[in-house]
C-alpha cells in the first residue's frame, strides 16, 4: 500500500520523461534553425585567367531557369568577380565573345552542382587555343588559428614558376595549374613568385582563420601577383552570446500568489479558532 | 454573562476570519497574472508598424535565381583584390525598421565575451571581425531595450530577406547589404562558428537579444542574429 503511490508516480515519470525530452528537443531544433537557413545556398565567383584569350561575356544560368541569369560583360584577363551567394542546385556557365548576343552559340559552356555551404571559382583557364572552363572547389574554413593559401598559376610567359610565402614554398607550378591549399601561420609575410626570367613579390598580411588564393598573372611589366581572399573569419570569436538587453520591454513576471494564499490560510485559522471558541462558549452556558 | 461575551468575541473572530478569507481570495483572483511590456511589441510583422516595402524584396512569383542573384558588380578590369584595406564603419542605417545610428567600436571583455555599447541608442562594430565590406562576417551589436524601454535594435527581428542595410564608412563610402535570414538562438547554445567563423564573400551579422527575459538573472535567454550579404 505504501509503495503504491511512489510506484505510480515513478511510472508516470517514466512515461512522461521521453515525451518531455522529445518536446524539448523539438523546441530546441526549431529555435536553432534560422529563418533564412531553410534555403540551401552556396557561393560562386567567376574569373578570366587565360592570358591570350580576348575579353568575354560570362553567363551564369540556374538549371531549369534559363531566363534567370547573371551576365558579366566584357570580362578580361585577370578579372575575378566577388563571390555571389546563390541557391544550391545545378548551374551552367557559358562564355560568349564580348558583345555577342545572349542567343549566340557560346564559345564554352560547363555545368556544375552548387552544394549547400560550399564555394566555387569558375575560371576560364589555359591558352586561348585550348581555353577551358574549370570549376575549382574553394575552401571556406581554415584549421583553428591558422590560414590556408593556394596558388593558381595563370602566367603564360613564365610557364613554370615557384611561389613562396614565409616558410611555404610551392615548386615548379605549371601554367594553368591550381595547387592544393596549404596551411600557414598567421602574420605578415613576403609573397614571392619566381619564373624563368621574371620575378616579383609583395607584402601579404595573412590573418588567422583566413583563406587565400594567390594568382600569378602576366602583367604589362612582367609577372604580377594577386591575393584573393577566399574567406575570412573573426580575429577572435567572443565567448557565448551577447548581453544586449535589460528587459525594459519584456513582459513582467506574474506576482507570486504566496502572500495572498497566506492571508487566506490566516483567515481560515482565525475562523476555525472563532468557531471553536463559539462552540465552547455555548457549551459553558448550558 | 461571561459566557455571552465569550460567544460574541468568538463570533467576531469567526466573521473576521471569513472576511479575511474573502479578501484574500478576491485579491488573488484579480491580481494580474502577467504585466504587459512597457512598449506594445508587435508579435508578427503583419501586425507591426508597416514596414516599408523592401527595395528588392523578391516577390513570390520571381524565379529564385533572379531573386538571389543580383547583377554581379565587377571592378572594371582590375582583379577583385579583396585583401585591400577597407575603411572602418562609422554609421548604420536600416530604413525598414527606422534604424539610423552612429557606430562605436566594440572589443572583448576580460572574460572574452562580446563588449556591448554602454549606451542604448547606438550600435557598435566588433573590431575583431572584418570591417563591413571586407571578406568575412562583419559583426554589429546593439541593445533591444534598456531598463526603461526600447533601444536601437528593438525591432531587429522584424527584418526579412531582401531588406537593405547600409553601413557608412570613415572614408565616406557606403557598403550595402541585403538580409538573407534571421535566427533566434538560446544564449547557452550560441552558434559561434556560424556567426563569427570564416565565410566567403562580404557578409554582415547584426546581433541583439530576444526570446524570454529571465527576471531572476535580469538577462534575455536568447540572441537574435540577422544575416546579410553585400550587394554592392
Amino acid at each position: 500500500m505504501n509503495n503504491a503511490l511512489p510506484s505510480t508516480a515513478r511510472r508516470a515519470v517514466a512515461m512522461l520523461a521521453p515525451l518531455l525530452a522529445a518536446l524539448l528537443l523539438i523546441s530546441g531544433l526549431l529555435a536553432a534553425a534560422p529563418a533564412g537557413a531553410t534555403t540551401a545556398t552556396g557561393w560562386i565567383r567567376l574569373a578570366h585567367l587565360s592570358p591570350n584569350a580576348p575579353a568575354v561575356d560570362v553567363y551564369l544560368y540556374n538549371f531549369g531557369n534559363p531566363d534567370a541569369r547573371v551576365v558579366l560583360h566584357h570580362v578580361s584577363y585577370g578579372t575575378v568577380s566577388p563571390y555571389q551567394q546563390v541557391p544550391a542546385g545545378e548551374y551552367t556557365v557559358s562564355m560568349r565573345a564580348a558583345g555577342a548576343r545572349g542567343s549566340a552559340k557560346p564559345i564554352l559552356s560547363t555545368g556544375f552542382e552548387v552544394s549547400h555551404g560550399r564555394a566555387y571559382t569558375v575560371a576560364g583557364m589555359g591558352p586561348a587555343a585550348g581555353l577551358r572552363l574549370q570549376v575549382i572547389d574553394d575552401s571556406i574554413t581554415a584549421p583553428a588559428g591558422h590560414a590556408l593559401v593556394r596558388v593558381i598559376q595563370a602566367s603564360l610567359s613564365q610557364h613554370v614558376v615557384t611561389v613562396s610565402l614565409g616558410h611555404l614554398t610551392l615548386h615548379q607550378l605549371g601554367f594553368a595549374s591550381v595547387s592544393t591549399y596549404r596551411t600557414v601561420t598567421a602574420g605578415h609575410d613576403l609573397a614571392k613568385v619566381t619564373g624563368k626570367s621574371e620575378q616579383t613579390s609583395m607584402n601579404m598580411p595573412v590573418s588567422a582563420d583566413s583563406i587565400h588564393t594567390l594568382v600569378v598573372l602576366d602583367g604589362s611589366k612582367g609577372l604580377r601577383l594577386t591575393d584573393l581572399e577566399d574567406a575570412a573569419g573573426s580575429q577572435a570569436a567572443p565567448v557565448g552570446g551577447a548581453a544586449t538587453g535589460l528587459g525594459g520591454t519584456a513582459p513582467r513576471p506574474a506576482p507570486a500568489p504566496w502572500p495572498w494564499l497566506a492571508v487566506i490560510v490566516a483567515g481560515a485559522l482565525l475562523s476555525l479558532a472563532g468557531a471553536r471558541r463559539f462552540r465552547a462558549a455555548r457549551t459553558t452556558r448550558t | 454573562m461571561r459566557g455571552g461575551r465569550q460567544a460574541v468575541t468568538a463570533l467576531v473572530t469567526l466573521v473576521t476570519g471569513l472576511a479575511v478569507i474573502a479578501c484574500g481570495s478576491v485579491a488573488l483572483a484579480v491580481a494580474p497574472h502577467q504585466t504587459e511590456g512597457t512598449a506594445a511589441r508587435p508579435v508578427a510583422p503583419s501586425t507591426a508598424t508597416p514596414l516599408p516595402a523592401a527595395p528588392a524584396a523578391p516577390n513570390a512569383t520571381a524565379t529564385p535565381v533572379t531573386a538571389a542573384v543580383p547583377a554581379i558588380p565587377l571592378a572594371t578590369s582590375t582583379p577583385a583584390a579583396t585583401s585591400a584595406p577597407v575603411a572602418t564603419p562609422v554609421a548604420l542605417a536600416i530604413p525598414a525598421i527606422a534604424v539610423s545610428t552612429p557606430l562605436i567600436r566594440l572589443g572583448l571583455t576580460s572574460s572574452g565575451r562580446l563588449q556591448v555599447p554602454d549606451r542604448f541608442d547606438v550600435a557598435g562594430w566588433y573590431d575583431g571581425s572584418p570591417p563591413p565590406g571586407a571578406t568575412g562576417p562583419a559583426v554589429i551589436a546593439g541593445h533591444i531595450d534598456s531598463v526603461a524601454g526600447p533601444a536601437v535594435f528593438y525591432r531587429l527581428d522584424l527584418l526579412r530577406p531582401g531588406n537593405r542595410i547600409y553601413v557608412h564608412r570613415a572614408d565616406g563610402s557606403v557598403a550595402v547589404f541585403a538580409v538573407t535570414g534571421v535566427g533566434l538562438y538560446p544564449k547557452d547554445h550560441f552558434p559561434t562558428a556560424q556567426v563569427y567563423g570564416s565565410v566567403p564573400g562580404r557578409q554582415l551579422r547584426l546581433i541583439t537579444c530576444g526570446g524570454t527575459f529571465d527576471w531572476t538573472r535580469h538577462s534575455y535567454l536568447s540572441n537574435v542574429v540577422v544575416y546579410a550579404t553585400a550587394v554592392s
